[in-house]
C-alpha cells in the first residue's frame, strides 16, 4: 500500500498547534521574515550562504518545536524525481552551468558526461535550496493557523487596496488554496486506490513515455479536478447562503498588533538577508 | 463585494490553486526531460481549466500561482527572472479565456481544444521568447527546446483539459435537474 501514499505526506498547509515563540509571533512579522529569507535562498549561489541559511532555518524549526522528520516526509514521494533532476544537472548541465554560475573547471569527464565545478555547485545549491524552501514554507504554514495567515496577508496588502487591488479577495483565494491542499491530497490518494482496484495500471514512474503517462494521468487528474470543482460548488453555496460580503467594512474579532519580538524578528531577518545578498559574490 | 471577483471566482480560483500547489509541492507537476531547460510541465493545466470555466481573471490568478511555484523551484538563472517566470504564466489564463470565449458559440469541443493549445503555446513561446529577448538563450536553442517541450505538453494538456471540461459540463447539467 506504500505506493499509494503519494500525497498523504503533503505537510504544507497543515497547522500544528503549539506555544513556541514562533507560534506567538504576529503573522505579518512571520510572513515578512519568511519572504526575506526566501529572497536570500533564491538569490544566493555560494556554499557559505547556503550553509548559514540551512543552519538558520533548522534553528528556526527547532525554535518552533516543529518535527523536522514530519516536514521532510512531505518530499519523500518526490525523492526519485529530485535525484533524477540532480543527476541530470550534475552531468549534463556542465557547460550551461559553467557560464551561469562561477566555475568552469572540469572536474570529471566521461564521454559526453561532464562534471564541472559549476554544475557541482548548481546541483548542491539546488538541493540545499529545495530543503531550505521546504523548511521555510513549513515554518510559516505549520506554525500559523490559516485564519491568522489570511488576516496577515490581507492587512499587508491593504495599502495596495487604494490602488484598486482587491486585497481581501486575493488573500481569501490564497487561504482557500492552502486550506484545501491536504484535503485534495487525501482525495488524490483515494482516487489512486480506486483506480488501482479497478485494475488500472498506474505506474507513477515512467513519465518519460508521455503518451502513456497522459492516459494514466487522465484517470487520475479528471476525478481530482471534478472533485475540486464539486467542492467549490458546495463552498460557493455555503458562502452565498451566509450572505458572504467580502472585505469592505468588515471588522475582525482578533486585531493584529506588532510587538517587540515581532520587530526584532523582522530586523534580524532583514540584516541577515542583506548581509547574505551583499556578500553573495564574495563568499566561496 | 468586488464586482469582478465574485464569490464563484474566488472559490474556483482557490480550489484550482490548491491543485496547483499539490502538483507543485510534490513535484508531480514537473516531468523531468533531458534538455537543459529542465522540466516539461502539466502545471499549466489548472490555469487553462480555470480560464475556460471561469474567465480570464481566474486564469490570470492561477497563472500567478504557477509562476510563484516555478520561481521558487527554479534551478537555472533564466527562471529566476520574474519577467520570464510570471508574465507568460499570467498570460496563459488570459489568452485561453479569450480564445475560448471567442470560439464557444460555434463548437464547445473545438473551442476547448483550441484554447488549450493556445494556452500551452502561450506558456512555451512566452517563456522561451522572453528568455531569448533577455539574452538567456540563443534563438536556435530556444526553438529546439520549444518544439521538444511544446509537443508533449500540448498533447497532455489537450487530453486532460477536454476530459475535465466536458465531464464537468455533464456534471453541472445533471445536477441542475437531479438535486431535488
Amino acid at each position: 500500500m506504500e505506493s499509494f501514499e503519494v500525497f498523504r505526506h503533503v505537510t504544507i498547509g497543515q497547522y500544528l498547534p503549539g506555544e513556541s515563540l514562533v507560534h506567538r509571533l504576529d503573522p505579518r512579522a512571520k510572513i515578512t521574515v519568511v519572504l526575506l529569507l526566501i529572497a536570500a535562498v533564491t538569490f544566493s549561489t555560494s556554499y557559505t550562504a547556503h550553509l548559514a541559511l540551512l543552519a538558520l532555518t533548522l534553528g528556526l524549526i527547532a525554535l518552533a518545536n516543529l518535527p523536522v522528520r514530519y516536514i521532510v516526509s512531505g518530499v519523500r514521494p518526490a525523492v526519485p524525481f529530485i535525484l533524477l533532476l540532480a543527476l541530470m544537472q550534475l552531468f549534463v548541465y556542465g557547460e550551461a552551468a559553467a557560464s551561469a554560475v562561477r566555475g568552469s573547471a572540469v572536474l570529471w569527464q566521461w564521454g559526453v558526461l561532464r562534471v564541472t565545478a559549476g554544475s557541482l555547485r548548481l546541483t548542491l545549491v539546488s538541493l540545499a535550496r529545495l530543503l531550505e524552501l521546504l523548511l521555510l514554507v513549513s515554518l510559516l504554514t505549520n506554525a500559523t493557523p490559516t485564519t491568522s495567515l489570511t488576516y496577515g496577508i490581507e492587512s499587508m496588502l491593504r495599502p495596495f487596496a487604494r490602488l484598486g487591488l482587491p486585497a481581501h479577495e486575493l488573500s481569501l483565494i490564497g487561504t482557500i488554496a492552502l486550506r484545501f491542499v491536504p484535503v485534495l491530497g487525501e482525495q488524490f490518494e483515494t482516487i489512486l486506490k480506486a483506480q488501482a482496484s479497478r485494475g488500472a495500471n498506474l505506474r507513477l514512474g515512467g513519465r518519460l513515455h508521455f503518451i502513456r503517462s497522459a492516459q494514466q494521468m487522465v484517470v487520475l487528474l479528471v476525478p481530482l479536478f471534478l472533485n475540486a470543482l464539486l467542492r467549490a460548488e458546495d463552498l460557493i453555496l455555503a458562502m452565498e447562503a451566509r450572505c458572504y460580503g467580502g472585505g469592505r467594512g468588515r471588522s475582525h474579532y482578533v486585531r493584529l498588533r506588532l510587538r517587540g519580538p515581532d520587530y526584532a524578528a523582522m530586523a534580524l531577518a532583514l540584516v541577515f538577508t542583506a548581509a547574505v545578498l551583499a556578500a553573495r559574490n564574495a563568499l566561496p | 463585494m468586488n464586482s469582478l471577483l465574485t464569490i464563484r471566482r474566488i472559490v474556483v480560483a482557490g480550489l484550482l490553486g490548491a491543485i496547483t500547489i499539490l502538483l507543485g509541492a510534490t513535484r508531480a507537476g514537473f516531468i523531468p526531460v533531458p534538455t537543459p531547460l529542465g522540466d516539461a510541465t502539466i502545471m499549466h493545466i489548472p490555469v487553462i481549466i480555470g480560464g475556460i470555466l471561469d474567465g480570464w481573471l481566474v486564469g490570470a490568478i492561477l497563472g500567478l500561482f504557477f509562476g510563484i511555484f516555478s520561481f521558487i523551484h527554479a534551478t537555472i538563472p533564466m527562471f529566476k527572472d520574474p519577467l520570464v517566470v510570471f508574465l507568460p504564466r499570467i498570460l496563459i489564463g488570459i489568452t485561453t479565456a479569450l480564445v475560448y470565449r471567442g470560439l464557444r458559440r460555434s463548437n464547445e469541443v473545438v473551442a476547448v481544444i483550441v484554447a488549450t493549445v493556445v494556452g500551452t503555446l502561450t506558456n512555451t513561446v512566452g517563456v522561451l521568447g522572453i528568455g531569448v529577448l533577455r539574452g538567456y538563450l540563443p534563438l536556435p536553442a530556444a526553438v529546439g527546446f520549444g518544439v521538444a517541450a511544446a509537443i508533449p505538453e500540448t498533447i497532455l494538456a489537450a487530453i486532460i483539459v477536454v476530459a475535465v471540461v466536458l465531464a464537468w459540463r455533464g456534471v453541472t447539467a445533471r445536477r441542475r435537474t437531479a438535486d431535488l
